[in-house]
């Protein structure tokens, strides 16, 4: 099967956890191109990482459907999808006591890798990443920032082409924080879609070519970054986020 | 496949060796507690069948059965004796407690009278009904004043009734002795003849035991036969605290959410701790019972000899530990953090061992709680190494100690499945 993703398609999405009185998200319809940098941005509580959860799977909507499209029009679902998924969430979601290099080791066999693929990108991650001098100490010891990076390298091993990152520099240095967007731009740069959710606006401009912005589970604006800027003739995606809140 | 389930595999046996206390819970605890527990099993049994009891006396009889109870007593090689000139018993009770004796006898001024007098009447009665004398003796009873007997409030009941039947028996051949002697001076015989005092005091029925099992290599059952088993299922089943806190943590930790999305699946990650802690549980037995053969005859305490059928002796360290491992991932499947799984797990392990008699053995429970026992998936495993290690039983005997824990297992495992299923983790 062909797995060369066209885009990914949302069509009006709703979710309403067991418990809650009101949805987490409402009815929230969209496109993703292959190639994109998404960025989800909106306050704490906003539904982004709700919706990252939606598209990766973990969790079911209540209403509406996500759609990943291959460039040969067939669906990727089930497996397939699985293996050109990538998600870095937002908690160190690996094993402290183990080295970087064992927990690649782990990640990496899910995906059927080699040893030697496995040595050789795991190699290429964390030198990329800084951090390969560490490779071989137990994570427990690491700082923040050196987590985040073990994180994103993890969910890079398997070189997906679609990558799901919940707020990945929250409580990140700001070299540590460079360093992770400038590597993401390089993968971006050999064909990776990126999606990241984040509630660092100014961040999201730097970094993403396209924007949904999303409020109390709403979406709010959609679209290239610089074009919704000109659009609602505002400086930066801070005072547009600002604008768009008042007047709802 | 493979290369998944070996990746796992490897990660869960880092992740163990990595956890320090939980190698500590798993396998120094154990052997710590197989240590203590056989050697105070071991010299309670040495101190009732070697070491001598120490008994003060205070014989304040005027005849002589006094000091032949005294001379008998001493000649059980029971007792430590040591004799006290003391009138007034409660003052024996006060010598007790201060000097550290565990036991203290004393017998009163007529306490030989008395049991002549008891002698003579029994034994007029009986050649009267014998038709030997023509006069008939009067309906008198004679009242026996008792043996006053102070124990230490240390020393365990059972302890003492124990040496309360050594003592009535002793006095029981006092009694025999002057009946015939009685009887012999109701016929005319002055003296009754020395070696049929000797042959009253000599043939007593000895009381062979024997332990009722199948094969007489496992000789008498001992501390080490009965401690060695006992504490190594108490470990194996204290692993919950290790593999469930495991399952916790990875579940709270964000890994589960990853796993969720890449091409695997739970079940062979489960698996994979199965069979690792599988083998933690299998080398569990073989360091606990190595020491047991090896490390214990070092040490003065009995040898633990193994069954002699290999594999019934296997089979049960298989299902024991299988039952153990399902047991331990059902906690970590239910609890929702670390602190509940490790506390509902270990509270849980001393409760089932309580239960299931590796503390106290189930046959002193009452009839309820045994009941309530049998629901210990302990009981069932102490169950299956007794009829091994005890009695050197067969297949056919472990029958129904696989049949629980088979079930057990099985519950186990439902349980898990349908709390990952509920959660959408499979």
């Amino acid at each position: 099967m062909n797995l060369d993703l066209s885009h990914i398609e949302l069509n009006s999405i709703s979710k309403r956890y067991k418990t809650a009185l009101i949805d987490s998200l409402s009815n929230v319809s969209f496109q993703i191109k292959s190639g994109d940098k998404v960025g989800f941005l909106g306050p704490n509580g906003a539904g982004k990482t709700t919706l990252i959860s939606i598209l990766c799977g973990l969790i079911e909507p209540t209403t509406g459907t996500v759609g990943y499209h291959a460039k040969d029009g067939a669906q990727i679902t089930g497996v397939d999808l699985k293996k050109i998924l990538g998600f870095v969430p937002q908690d160190h979601a690996f094993y402290h006591e183990l080295t970087p290099m064992q927990n690649l080791a782990y990640f990496g066999s899910l995906y059927n890798l080699s040893r030697q693929e496995i040595k050789t990108r795991s190699h290429s991650l964390l030198s990329v990443l800084g951090i390969l001098d560490v490779a071989n100490q137990k994570i427990n010891t690491f700082s923040g920032g050196m987590k985040r990076k073990v994180n994103l390298a993890i969910g890079l091993i398997h070189r997906p082409k679609i990558l799901f990152l919940d707020e990945p520099t929250v409580g990140v240095d700001v070299q540590s924080k460079l360093s992770i967007i400038k590597f993401l731009n390089e993968i971006n740069s050999k064909g990776t879609t990126i999606i990241y959710s984040s509630h660092h606006l100014s961040e999201a401009e730097d970094f993403c070519s396209q924007i949904v912005m999303i409020d109390k589970g709403s979406l709010m604006a959609h679209g290239a970054t610089s074009e919704l800027i000109e659009l609602h003739k505002v400086k930066n995606l801070q005072t547009l986020f600002i604008k768009l809140t008042e007047s709802k | 496949m493979m290369i998944k389930l070996i990746a796992s595999l490897k990660k869960e046996a880092l992740l163990l060796l990595s956890d320090k206390v939980g190698l500590i819970v798993m396998f120094i605890m154990p052997i710590l507690l197989v240590f203590v527990m056989t050697i105070i099993q071991d010299s309670a049994y040495k101190m009732v069948n070697e070491n001598k009891i120490s008994l003060l006396i205070s014989n304040q009889d005027n005849g002589e059965q006094g000091d032949k109870l005294v001379q008998l007593l001493d000649e059980s090689g029971l007792f430590d004796l040591a004799e006290i000139s003391i009138s007034e018993p409660n003052e024996l009770k006060q010598v007790l407690l201060e000097d550290n004796k565990l036991t203290a006898l004393y017998i009163p001024e007529n306490f030989s009278s008395e049991l002549l007098n008891k002698a003579d009447q029994i034994s007029r009665t009986m050649t009267f009904e014998l038709g030997l004398i023509d006069e008939k003796p009067a309906n008198t009873s004679v009242q026996l004043s008792s043996l006053n007997f102070y124990t230490d409030p240390v020393l365990q009941e059972n302890y003492s009734y124990s040496i309360i039947r050594v003592i009535s028996s002793l006095l029981n051949t006092i009694e025999n002795e002057l009946m015939i002697g009685s009887i012999y001076s109701e016929v005319g015989i002055e003296h009754s003849p020395d070696n049929f005092k000797e042959q009253i005091k000599s043939n007593q029925v000895v009381i062979n035991q024997i332990p009722a099992t199948n094969s007489e290599k496992m000789g008498q059952p001992n501390s080490t036969q009965h401690n060695v088993p006992a504490w190594t299922i108490f470990a194996i089943f204290f692993m919950v605290v290790a593999l469930g806190s495991n399952i916790v943590k990875e579940r709270i930790n964000g890994s589960f959410l990853r796993l969720k999305t890449m091409p695997t699946n739970y079940i062979h990650i489960l698996s994979s701790k199965m069979l690792v802690f599988l083998v933690v549980a299998s080398l569990q037995f073989l360091v606990i019972f190595s020491i047991g053969i090896f490390i214990f005859p070092l040490i003065n305490l009995p040898q633990l000899v193994l069954p002699s059928s290999s594999m019934a002796f296997i089979a049960t360290t298989f299902i024991c530990s299988l039952a153990a491992v399902s047991y331990a991932i059902m906690i970590g499947a239910l609890a929702k953090t670390q602190e509940q799984s490790n506390g509902i797990g270990a509270i849980s392990i001393i409760i089932f061992a309580a239960l299931g008699g590796i503390w106290v053995p189930t046959f002193v429970m009452p009839e309820y709680l045994k009941i309530i026992s049998e629901l210990s998936p302990m009981h069932w495993c102490l169950e299956g190494f007794y009829i091994l290690f005890l009695k050197d039983g067969s297949w056919g005997e472990l029958s129904s100690v696989f049949g629980f824990l088979l079930l057990f297992t099985a519950f186990c495992q439902i349980i898990t499945y349908l709390k990952l299923k509920f959660e959408k983790i499979l």
